[in-house]
């Protein structure tokens, strides 16, 4: 396995090292409050979600053993986090009312937060995004998100989810799938083979 | 070859081992139906490269990490260094402690010991009695009991004036 930096912060600071969790989460707090927010899709929540995924990291560093990647390790506890809050709570409820019936319809849902410099296509797409993850499925969400939005390799979600790669490889196509009919409108066929 | 289906999103993620994902290709060429999916899939992954960019930490993001980090190293630390104040506390405290039990202790067995010989002190004159009431149960009948209580009226219309 090749040296995993982040790995050895983490047990830097099992050693008592402070400054070097410092280091973890200025590097992984981007990608923390945007893996959070493919799940509530709120950035204010995103953001208190992500700082609760670096508490429980925190509190679990102790139980890190180097054989685990880092950057899995840290997505196991994102994503538990994340379904933990979908299971409960408004968003449960708003996750439920959803996927009762006909799918939701994009333009009924409240204006995406994008920032202004986003064009009016790129606020439906991420509409109809939002509607897309509220009805797949815990799992092929979470292996969805993974793949497609943070780049983690088949085998690095087989991690994450504690599973195998066929499972995921099965999750990632479902959930695509059901993408591939959700965002037919927007589909651009200019890509014939995407290479992570 | 059957439909590969669950393998066309892997051939579009370069998921595939390089022989499996010329298998799946071969196919292609000649399936129409997997090469619709597979058209829709690959406009859907390209679709998604459309989104807005996610939103970044805000600038507090950091301030309020540390101080949920500070309370968290804190509380971690709380029950050995509770223990080790109480350690501190308790060297000082138990001797000063044990001196003023002491003290109450000695307070009140004091004052109980004199409430007792007040007490008695006011049971003197029931004292003076004692030897009669005491042989009251040496009396045999109620008779004889009715005579001694009026022992005193008798002893005066009886004695030689």
């Amino acid at each position: 396995m090749a040296p995993d930096p982040d790995a050895a912060l983490l047990l830097a600071f099992q050693r008592g090292d402070a400054s070097a969790f410092r280091t973890l989460y200025e590097r992984h707090a981007r990608a923390m409050v945007a893996f959070c927010h493919h799940f509530v899709r709120d950035t204010a929540r995103a953001e208190e979600l992500a700082q609760d995924v670096f508490v429980k990291l925190y509190r679990a560093a102790d139980r890190y053993q180097p054989s685990a990647r880092f950057k899995t390790f840290l997505y196991r506890i994102a994503s538990n986090h994340c379904l933990n809050e979908l299971r409960r709570g408004e968003y449960g409820a708003r996750k439920a009312a959803a996927g009762a019936g006909s799918p939701a319809d994009p333009d009924a849902l409240p204006a995406p937060e994008a920032g202004p410099e986003a064009s009016a296509e790129a606020r439906k797409l991420e509409r109809a995004v939002r509607v897309l993850l509220d009805r797949l499925p815990d799992g092929q969400r979470t292996a969805f998100v993974l793949a497609r939005f943070e780049g983690l390799s088949y085998d690095e979600i087989a991690a994450v989810l504690e599973t195998s790669v066929s499972a995921v490889k099965s999750l990632v196509h479902r959930a695509t799938v059901t993408a591939a009919e959700a965002l037919a409108p927007f589909a651009r066929p200019d890509l014939e083979e995407v290479l992570p | 070859m059957r439909h590969p289906t669950d393998d066309l999103s892997a051939l579009v993620d370069g998921a595939l081992p390089p022989r499996r994902a010329e298998e799946v290709r071969h196919h292609l060429s000649g399936c129409e139906s997997c090469r619709a999916l597979h058209a829709r899939i690959t406009g859907a992954v390209a679709a998604l490269s459309g989104l807005p960019p996610p939103p970044e930490p805000s600038p507090w993001f950091a301030v309020r990490l540390e101080a949920r980090l500070a309370s968290e190293a804190s509380r971690r630390r709380g029950p050995l260094a509770r223990l080790a104040a109480l350690a501190v506390r308790w060297r000082i405290a138990a001797p000063v402690g044990a001196l003023a039990v002491a003290a109450a202790v000695t307070v009140v067995v004091v004052r109980t010991r004199a409430a007792n010989e007040r007490e008695l002190a006011s049971q003197l004159d029931l004292l003076a009695d004692y030897e009669v009431v005491a042989n009251l149960d040496a009396l045999s009948s109620p008779g004889d009991a009715e005579i001694a209580t009026h022992l005193d009226a008798l002893e005066a219309e009886g004695s030689p004036r």
